[in-house]
Parts: C-alpha cells; structure tokens; sequence
C-alpha cells in the first residue's frame, strides 16, 4: 500500500480544513488522532475521494483520487462514524450483497462472497437479522463486512469504537487487529492505537507529529490538556 | 431505535412475486378510476382494509402508519364535497382510501432489496432509451423506503428531547429542527453511498 499527499490541502469556503500536506503512507496499521475540528476526518476522506483536495493531489498505489476516483474507491474502503447510515438494506445479508451487485458480479458469486464474509467475521448468524436490530458492535462489524466484501486494499474507519460498550469495543479492536487489510483508522481512544505501526496527530487542520505511538500520544496530550 | 415499513411473515402476499403485486397494484389504480360508484368503490375499500389486515399489521400499527395520509385524504375529500357535491366527495374519499390501503399491504409485504431489483428491472426499458438510470431509480426507491420510517424516530428523539427538558411539546416548534438532522443525515447517508461505490459512475 503506498498513499501519497503532495501539496495537498482541504478547504470548505474560507475555512481550511487541511493545511497543505506531503506525506507518504506505507503501514499496514495507521492511527490518525486530535481534537475535533483538527482535520483529521478530512484528511480521511480525502483518502478515497470523498473530499477532494483543494490544491495539490493525493494518489492511493498511483491512482489519482479526482482522476481515477471509481478505481479508489474500489481500492479504499470506508467505515463511517456513524455505521448505520451506511447500511442501506434493512437485512444483513442483502446489504452486504448490495455493493456486489452494484458492481455487476453475478448471483451465484454474490452468494458465496457474502457467505465467505460474514465467516470471516464470525457473524454468519446475523445473515437474516435485521440492521436497526443489532446492538452497536454488530453494525460496525456488518459495516466492515459490507466494506470488505468488496475486496478493498484499505479500510479507512472513523471513530469504529465510539458509543461501544466495552464487550463490543473489544470484538471490534479484535477483528481490526486480524485483518488483513491494510486500516487507517481516525480515533480519540487512544489504547486502540497504542499497538499501531504509526500514528499522526493533526492540529488546527496541521500534521503536527508523526511516528510512534507513545511519542505522538505524548505530543497530542500536550497540545490537550495545555 | 430504527424501524422498517416491512412486516416480517410468510402470508400468501408475501409469498406474491414483487412483480405481479405492483402490475396488481396499477390496475387496481386504474379500476377504481373507471368507476364512479360509491357503493362498488366502499367495496373496494374494504376489500383493500381486508388485504392489508392478511398481512399481519396490527390495527394500531396501520392506524400510526396511515394516519397523516388519512387525514390529507380526507381534507381533499372535504373540500371536494363542499365545493363539488358531498357524494363526488365520498367517491374520492373511498378511491384514495383503497389505493393506500393497498400500497400499505405490499410496502409491509415486500422486502426493500426485492423492490429495489424490480424496480430497476422495470426501468431498464428506459435506460436503454437514455432516459434513465435504472440502478439509480432502484437505489433512490429503496433509500425512500428505508429512511423514511426514521424521520419518526427522529422525531421521536426530539420530542423526548424537549420533554426532558421541560419544555411543551409542539410538533410544529420540532419542525426546523427535524428538517436539519434529516439533511444532515441526508447528506452522510449519500456521502456513504458514493463511498460503497452503489451509485454507477
């Protein structure tokens, strides 16, 4: 994985979001954290196209997010805060299958894709349930699911433990940590990024620090509590 | 808590294809126009009440669901009484009064996926004219049915909201509010759409 910003920088109106970045990202696991309103979620987005720059440009394995934006969305997937707006289908399975189809796979294919997913993620029994029916760790996992049947090569997920107890917070940082997806996961829970191969914390719409995560958490408490 | 319009069951309209309920739905649209007859039209109505009833909605779930429309349905019937002849205002009270209880009884009856792919079917006529997109119209349909039972949700959190608070509860002071969270919401569930990649570039 190779996602690269090149003078890159977000702005809404007159507020800027993202002040320009370079910065390449090769981890399997990268944490993004700050306050809110520091940019950190644009900066998330402007990973798969959602946000496009303002100037500059941001490339996932070579591929531009304005240019080739079908290709990266393909390539990046994304989780969102709130999961629930995500799922579009009222039954699990169906959901899952929605991006599938979308996509023209055919039935049969759809079937066993949607099948080996929900294995993978130990929820094959939520197939039929209903999405407003399942408790806040079993939408973010069926989120996941109906992310990654799709085959992206990285998972990008904003806020996966917010508003969690702490037996769903744990099935979710479990599944994150054996995924074989490269993930970049935006948070304010710091334990879950203590085990990250590199996090970033934004500032006023700035890359402040960037490295391990003691240092960075370090830095970010810093610029907190001040 | 999020709801759906769909009712889980195995009645025979359930079992119906989506296809042949939404051709049964249109022609029995087109009937009820043929007719004038308020005697044949009161048959129809109740004929309709029956089919909806057979899908296993409560009395007090059809009543929540079909309320408001019952109440738009029946100014429109009051006006065209007043200003027409009170029987032309009974004849377009019994034909809207059939036509939702029949939407009703296949809404509750028809899984949101199994519409969106019928739907899209039925408009790919007009995609190959390059009128339209058939996957889109399919995908809006479905948001429709799914989304829209949360806007009471919605408005049911702010009417706690406000009664936490102490304040009086009045549907028409919750209005801004509920129109702001929907587009906001709005916004996030398109933004998540173009992030699945369900809409064809």
């Amino acid at each position: 994985m190779e996602i690269r910003f090149a003078d890159c920088s977000v702005r809404y109106g007159e507020t800027v979001a993202l002040q320009p970045l370079d910065l390449t990202l090769t981890e399997r696991r990268i944490g993004v954290i700050g306050l809110n309103g520091s940019g950190k979620t644009s900066f998330a987005r402007a990973i798969n196209g959602l946000v496009k720059p303002s100037q500059g440009r941001v490339t996932v394995n070579g591929l531009d997010t304005v240019a080739d934006g079908p290709a990266v969305l393909g390539t990046v997937g994304f989780i969102f805060q709130n999961p629930q707006n995500q799922l579009i289908l009222p039954i699990v399975a169906d959901d899952i299958a929605l991006g599938l189809k979308s996509r023209g796979v055919g039935k049969a294919e759809v079937a066993d894709r949607v099948a080996a997913i929900l294995a993978r993620f130990g929820i094959a029994h939520l197939a039929r349930r209903r999405v407003h029916a399942l408790s806040g760790g079993e939408t973010q996992l069926v989120a996941m699911a109906s992310v990654l049947v799709s085959a992206p090569d990285i998972l990008i997920l904003d806020e996966p433990t917010n508003q969690l107890d702490l037996k769903n917070r744990k099935r979710v940082i479990d599944t994150l940590e054996g995924l074989e997806e490269a993930a970049i996961v935006v948070s304010h829970d710091l334990s879950l990024i203590e085990r990250f191969g590199r996090v970033l914390l934004f500032h006023e719409g700035r890359l402040i620090a960037d490295g391990a995560p003691g240092d960075v958490v370090k830095a970010y408490e810093a610029v907190a509590l001040c | 808590m999020l709801r759906s319009l769909h009712i889980d069951g195995a009645t025979p309209l359930h079992r119906l294809s989506v296809r042949i309920k939404l051709a049964g739905l249109f022609l029995a649209s087109l009937a009820i126009f043929l007719t004038g007859s308020p005697l044949l039209l009161g048959g129809a109505a109740v004929l309709s009440a029956l089919v909806l009833a057979s899908v296993g909605m409560s009395f007090s779930e059809a009543g929540s669901r079909l309320f408001w429309p019952f109440v738009s349905i029946a100014i429109v019937a009051v006006a065209t009484g007043v200003f027409e002849a009170p029987l032309q205002g009974l004849v377009v009270l019994l034909r809207f009064a059939t036509l939702i209880l029949l939407a009703a009884a296949v809404t509750a009856s028809t899984e949101v996926g199994d519409f969106m792919e019928e739907i899209t079917v039925l408009m790919l006529p007009f995609e190959r004219l390059g009128l339209v997109n058939a996957a889109d119209i399919g995908l809006a349909l479905g948001l429709v049915l799914r989304f829209v039972p949360e806007i009471a949700t919605r408005y049911e959190s702010l009417r706690d909201a406000h009664a936490a608070r102490g304040l009086p509860v009045r549907p028409l002071k919750m209005l801004a509010p509920l129109i702001i969270l929907t587009l906001k919401d709005a916004d996030m569930i398109a933004m998540a759409i173009d992030a699945r990649g369900l809409r064809r570039q």
